[in-house]
């Protein structure tokens, strides 16, 4: 067992953020990342963000990643960092359990911030598990990061942001995009995203899904089927499309898992993407010392998640005795900065799912 | 399919790292993990199913769905999305639950 | 509402009592459980399935309950499999004097007719060939001890009586036990009060506390237990691996994975359920130690669930003096998933005045009044 002051959970946008700050209160952090490398999915983000410049606006995401490593990698005498590793177990006594290179390490914490982010949703039809069937993250990976094709021929499941995002960056790497399928009568993403597409040549076609997938091994075909305005499969309209992948964005859910072993309380909540923690506003959970920040606690964009890795770490670090003079100033303003993300019309959801869970706090 | 052409990013030459897949010599390079070597081989199906013997290949490729599990130098449910590809690797589908020696 | 009993738990042994009430014609049948079906000590056990015991009541109890789980798929009409794989027990003796006390064991057993043989350790590497020689002495065998599915054999037990036309309420907790001249009657709930004059305690780790309800002092209390569970792999392992001195029960279940537990030495008489990092260091020094092997799979999960604790490790079920109407099965020391076909049938009698199929002296509460007869079980982990 080994004492670590401060130990986050997910070397993504968040807790590269909330590596940062709390190293800049001169806390020592642990730094765990599942993943061969650090900056989560923002370093197979090849497009630019929106939002002001505080959050890095019009610059690529793996642009984003390489600022907030090397943020980090100026810390190293305070940051240490350990990729490759998962958080199998959290304890009552402030332990975690570290799987590493086929070993079982424990860590003590004074305080801990969880910030594993979201999983891949999946949409139930026929053949579903088949080969070349991605998750739009997947996709993102293989083509972005290890500069593999996931196919020639995708049909894209899903008009999100990540969708119309993901439709243009394979197009970008050379596949041919042969529709992009949405279920609602209404693109859910931005408009401009969906314009670039069409600008392309996608098809766009709403009130549409996948019925089923075909293939011995690998998917070959689909079926896509039309539905109505009560959301039902209207028969007879059935279409094949040739296809050697199909790629999935049909939204994350956040990877919870840790907090309910922790015993932390959770809630179910739609907007925010499945079972998120109840917390406070300088996002401690209802366990004492364990923080959350970015998509665990509740589906968003990246700039909303390194806001709340700044702020999850300073308090993360105020908590156990690193209160920087500026603190309250600079928890007040990354709390002003999350209003503003998450203001306007495409801020709705979130901000209606947020007051579900910290509803409950401030009563 | 590797991408050589991007207008964005940049997939310069890297070091070769040769490994085996069911008895077969195959190669990757360098940063690859174990599924994404084996995918830009062409190769999808990295197992199968334990009850009804189905094709299964990447899903998440974050080390978060289980459905790339293989065996790997003889210990069996790796995750190979998330593990990276190394020279001499022993890469086989892993048919049912997996055998410990 | 009326009630003809009032059963209070839906763990296995409260739906096996409800089981073999219903099919012997009561009416007016209510179980009431504060969570879900299963979600107690029934499905966190280790379900494993035995007969080598140190005292003739568990034997008895024991051999009893694995005929009926024999047949249970078909006497309770189940559609689905209770998945009873009887690969058997080893249990391995660590001392000389478990090597004595287990030679005495089998004798017992076998005089119960249970088919249980005493085997030395080149035998024990024949039944399970990775274990480590160098740990034990000699082992007991019984082919026909085994391990069911919990979750699949309380649903057994649940979907029966429900046919038969029990009323099962969930999620609701009982709040008191209305009494009058030492005579139940009635069972309030946050949701609802139950008028009736009976009533079975059948609330595993919760058995004091509702026993204090009816003003019965039960002697019993909630104690800790933690497993884990492994990724699974292909079958290796056809028996349980238990050893009572050196506190392991380890087995393979059909789906791959390796379930273990062991004891908590020291653990507090309260209904903390939580997990440990200490459980997983010693479970796996401990399995690791017998079955090297077993150290090659990572771990997938660990819970921890309630023993009800009882004086002698015997399990205490039928009357209570205290209180007309009040019926206890519990205080099974970590064995009531194996026996609960027994205590359905046991409580089955008792409540409907019915000879017992077994005598009850050494099972009664009554028997720790004379606590000169009491012989306490010492082969549990």
């Amino acid at each position: 067992m080994t004492n670590k002051e401060l130990i986050i959970v997910g070397g993504g946008p968040a807790g590269l953020a909330a590596a940062y700050t709390a190293a800049q209160t001169g806390c020592h952090v642990l730094l765990i990342d599942r993943n061969p490398q650090m900056g989560g999915q923002l370093i197979k983000q090849t497009h630019k963000f929106f939002g002001s410049e505080k959050q890095f606006a019009k610059t690529r995401g793996l642009n984003i990643a390489k600022k907030l490593i090397s943020d980090v990698e100026t810390c190293s005498d305070r940051i240490e960092i350990i990729c490759d590793a998962t958080v199998v177990g959290l304890y009552a006594d402030q332990v975690v359990n570290v799987l590493h290179n086929e070993k079982y390490y424990k860590y003590h914490f004074d305080a801990l911030i969880i910030a594993t982010g979201a999983g891949e949703k999946m949409l139930a039809f026929e053949n579903n598990d088949l080969p070349g069937i991605y998750g739009a993250g997947a996709v993102q990976t293989l083509m972005n990061l290890y500069g593999v094709l996931p196919g020639q021929n995708i049909v894209m499941v899903g008009s999100g942001n990540i969708g119309l995002i993901v439709s243009y960056q394979l197009i970008q790497a050379g596949v041919h995009v042969k529709a992009l399928l949405e279920a609602a009568p209404k693109i859910g993403g931005y408009k401009v995203h969906a314009s670039k597409l069409r600008r392309l040549g996608v098809d766009i076609l709403t009130q549409t899904t996948i019925q089923r997938a075909i293939g011995n091994g690998c998917v070959n075909q689909i079926e896509t089927i039309e539905l109505d305005d009560s959301w039902k499969p209207i028969k007879g309209t059935e279409k094949l499309i040739d296809v050697d992948a199909v790629c999935i964005a049909v939204g994350l859910s956040p990877l919870y898992q840790l907090l309910a072993m922790g015993g932390a309380e959770l809630k179910y909540v739609p907007e925010l993407g499945g079972m998120v923690p109840i917390v406070d506003g300088l996002h401690q959970t209802t366990i004492n010392n364990i923080f959350v920040a970015g998509d665990v606690a509740g589906v968003e964009e990246a700039s909303s998640a390194i806001v709340e890795g700044y702020l999850s770490g300073l308090a993360a670090a105020a908590k156990i005795g690193y209160q920087q003079p500026d603190y309250q100033k600079s928890i007040a303003d990354y709390q002003q900065q999350l209003k503003n993300l998450r203001s306007g019309p495409f801020g709705a959801k979130i901000r209606a799912g947020l007051k579900k869970v910290e509803a409950k706090t401030n009563a | 399919m590797r991408i050589f052409k991007h207008p964005i990013l940049d997939f310069p030459k890297k070091k070769v790292i040769h490994f085996q897949f069911d008895g077969v010599e195959f190669s990757g390079v360098e940063g690859d993990t174990i599924a994404s070597a084996l995918y830009a081989n062409g190769i999808k199906k990295l197992s199968e199913s334990v009850e009804r013997h189905r094709a299964r290949g990447l899903y998440c490729a974050i080390g978060n769905c289980s459905s790339c599990y293989m065996t790997v130098d003889h210990i069996p449910n790796i995750k190979t999305c998330v593990t990276p590809l190394s020279e001499g690797m022993i890469v086989e589908s892993q048919i049912g639950k997996g055998v410990i020696r | 509402m009326n009630a003809n009993i009032v059963i209070i738990g839906a763990g296995i042994s409260g739906t096996a009592i409800a089981y073999y009430l219903a099919a012997k014609g009561m009416k007016d049948i209510v179980v009431v459980d504060k969570g879900y079906l299963t979600n107690g000590a029934t499905g966190r056990c280790g379900a494993g399935i035995r007969q080598q015991w140190a005292t003739k009541m568990n034997c008895i109890m024991a051999k009893k309950s694995v005929e009926f789980y024999e047949k249970a798929n078909q006497t309770l009409k189940y559609p689905g499999d209770i998945e009873f794989k009887q690969e058997g027990y080893l249990i391995v003796a660590v001392t000389p004097e478990e090597d004595a006390q287990f030679s005495k064991n089998v004798e017992l057993q076998n005089s119960l007719g249970i088919k249980s043989r005493k085997i030395t350790k080149e035998e024990a590497k024949e039944i399970v060939p990775h274990i480590n020689t160098d740990m034990f002495i000699s082992a007991t065998f019984c082919p026909t001890d085994g391990h069911i599915n919990p979750f699949k054999a309380n649903d057994a037990f649940y979907q029966a009586a429900k046919r038969l036309g029990v009323s099962f309420y969930f999620h609701e907790a009982v709040q008191s036990i209305q009494t009058v001249n030492h005579k139940v009657v009635s069972v309030t709930t946050d949701k609802h009060t139950f008028e009736t004059n009976k009533v079975v305690n059948a609330a595993g780790g919760f058995a004091h506390e509702i026993g204090l309800m009816a003003g019965v002092p039960i002697p019993v209390y909630p104690e800790k237990h933690e497993i884990l569970v492994t990724e699974p792999i292909e079958k290796i392992q056809g028996p349980m691996v238990m050893s009572f001195g050196k506190n392991l029960y380890c087995q393979q279940v059909p789906q791959g994975s390796f379930v273990m537990g062991r004891g908590t030495p020291g653990a507090l008489h309260n209904h903390d359920i939580e997990s440990s990092w200490e459980f997983l260091d010693e479970m796996a020094k401990t399995v690791v130690a017998f079955l090297p092997v077993v150290g090659e799979l990572r771990v997938i999960r660990q819970w921890a669930g309630s023993y009800n604790m009882s004086p002698d490790r015997q399990p205490i079920l039928g009357t209570v003096d205290e209180c007309e109407g009040f019926y206890v099965a519990c205080g099974f020391s970590g064995h009531g998933f194996m026996f609960a076909p027994i205590t359905g049938l046991l409580l089955s009698e008792i409540i409907l005045n019915q000879p017992t199929s077994i005598d009850m002296t050494e099972l009664c509460m009554n028997r720790f009044k004379n606590q000169k007869t009491i012989e306490v079980e010492k082969s549990v982990v």
